[in-house]
């Protein structure tokens, strides 16, 4: 479904990533483990369109989106849900949602994906006349998702969604990460906590540096804990 | 007697207050609105102002057209000096990153274009367009026209239209993510470049429109967009720059105390009080009356 090859990117005067290859199967959820600074995030936002890629190619179902502007890439189904708090702060919980479904396509059909966000979050329910700074941490998590469910996403792509989150909200968040891949959606995680994604994760590739340096089962691949604790400390 | 003239006195000040609050607020919401999206100060704004005010001149005399489809016209022909604006001088140089002082000269220089059209075309006397509805009544010893509560009632639609807009329609929503969030705006799917172009749009047809509004009360010459831009400014800065609830309010309150000091101070007394005002409120509140520092409120 996702092919990349050989991808390279960075910002002025250093490059971030190396010769990325990776790819994501229909329904698939992939998780790039990584310790923080080493590259994740740049990932996902050469991917996106938002950090222009130097070399490499980005395919996406026979579809190639390397150079195309990050609205189509986005309209293609491919959709990124950033790192970190407030996208629209001084929006309420509903227009956040409703500024998710703003592809065409999405908008006719965006009071049955609010109603399907709504069931999968029913604290955004509750809340969706309060405006997005008021939330807090993990409904903010959860509004970020679901406002990435909003669009008419096959792939999802989700950096960090544990970032700054307390022990037993990071739990409910991965829950729900749970529940949107046996909805059925493909998935790329990208995550510095090997604990958080297993059982959630179909296959993994550790980071470092930039550079892909393992590629397995995710089943495999948190077996070893030598592995494990050597990339990530 | 004395209550009588008091009474008179405060009735001109809060009708020519709200006449100037509604011409401001018109000028005032698509500078926010471009501020708070593009983070550009379009100095452009005065011209198109000004050019709506022409267009409909220009119309009225060459072909008699009826004055409110003149008026329309105008409130187009602004729109579409806006959109060459942006298409020809904003767009290409989005993507640069001395876009901030590249935008203050292009649009600067958009304005010298424009007002120097205008001198060549109809030259440098003094204009007037006819009201919409002639005549008015008077209360006490105020003269209230009808044109004037023209102006005021098209101030309020408009604006409430817009505020409705930027709630609910799927452009608005577009507006205020861009004005919020620029990358997780893109990441929603929403395209930078043609949202702007629509918020330059209607910016430059509400500026056209409170040219046309205010050119059949007022005299007008080709510099003539330079004061209402330069009170416009105020407003938005007043408003807390890109805050459009806010930018409402303070064209009312800027608006009103201009006729307050005029009236019971002196008329000489408003413009230097409006901005003895503005620095006292700066230093007590930097970022305008709503605003919210780097958080951004369309």
């Amino acid at each position: 479904m996702l092919k990349v090859e050989e991808l390279e990117a960075g910002y002025a005067g250093s490059q971030v990533l190396h010769s990325i290859s990776l790819r994501v199967g229909d329904g698939e959820t992939v998780v790039v483990l990584g310790p923080n600074g080493h590259g994740k995030t740049t990932l996902l936002r050469a991917i996106s369109g938002l950090v222009r890629p130097r070399a490499g190619r980005v395919e996406f179902d026979g579809t190639e989106l390397t150079h195309l502007p990050t609205e189509q890439i986005v309209a293609a189904g491919v959709v990124h849900i950033p790192q970190g708090d407030l996208p629209f702060p001084e929006m309420t919980v509903l227009e956040n949602l409703l500024v998710g479904a703003y592809r065409s396509d999405a908008w006719g059909a965006r009071a049955e994906r609010l109603e399907r966000v709504f069931q999968l979050f029913p604290p955004l329910a509750e809340r969706q006349r309060q405006l997005a700074r008021s939330l807090s941490g993990g409904e903010r998590r959860m509004l970020a998702l679901g406002r990435g469910l909003m669009s008419t996403a096959r792939l999802l792509m989700i950096d960090e969604p544990s970032l700054g989150l307390a022990p037993l909200v990071i739990e409910q968040v991965y829950a729900t990460i749970h529940a949107i891949k046996r909805s059925g959606l493909s998935i790329l995680l990208v995550d510095e906590n090997a604990e958080h994604v297993a059982g959630l994760a179909d296959r993994m590739y550790l980071l470092e540096a930039g550079v892909l340096v393992r590629e397995g089962a995710a089943a495999a691949l948190l077996r070893d804990q030598a592995l494990l604790a050597a990339y990530l400390g | 007697m004395e209550i009588r003239d008091a009474l008179d006195a405060l009735l001109q000040a809060l009708y020519s207050g709200v006449l100037s609050g509604s011409v401001y607020g018109l000028m005032a919401i698509g500078l926010t609105l471009i501020w708070g999206s593009l983070r550009m100060l379009n100095l452009a704004h005065g011209a198109l102002y000004i050019a709506g005010a022409y267009i409909a001149y220009g119309v009225l005399s060459a072909l008699g057209w009826p004055v409110l489809v003149t008026f329309a016209l105008a409130v187009g022909g602004a729109a579409v000096i806006g959109l060459a604006i942006q298409l020809v001088l904003i767009n290409p140089i989005l993507d640069n990153p001395g876009r901030d002082s590249a935008s203050l000269i292009a649009t600067l220089a958009a304005s010298i274009v424009v007002q120097s059209a205008i001198l060549l075309l109809f030259g440098g006397q003094t204009k007037e367009l006819p009201p919409l509805l002639e005549g008015g009544f008077k209360v006490g010893t105020t003269l209230i026209s009808y044109q004037g509560l023209v102006v005021i009632g098209a101030a309020v639609v408009c604006l409430l239209l817009m505020t409705i807009f930027l709630r609910v329609s799927r452009r608005g929503l577009a507006i205020r993510a861009i004005s919020q969030n620029m990358d997780a705006a893109r990441l929603m799917g929403i395209p930078i470049a043609p949202t702007f172009v629509v918020v330059m749009v209607i910016s430059a047809g509400l500026a056209g429109l409170a040219g046309v509004l205010l050119g059949s009360i007022l005299f007008f010459t080709p510099s003539g967009g330079f004061t209402p831009m330069l009170m416009a400014m105020v407003v938005t800065i007043f408003g807390g720059l890109g805050s459009v609830p806010g930018t409402i309010w303070a064209a009312y309150i800027i608006g009103l105390m201009e006729s307050f000091l005029a009236v019971f101070v002196g008329p000489s007394w408003a413009l230097p009080g409006i901005f003895l005002f503005m620095i006292v409120m700066l230093v007590l509140r930097p970022n305008g009356l709503f605003g919210l520092g780097e958080v951004r409120r369309l």
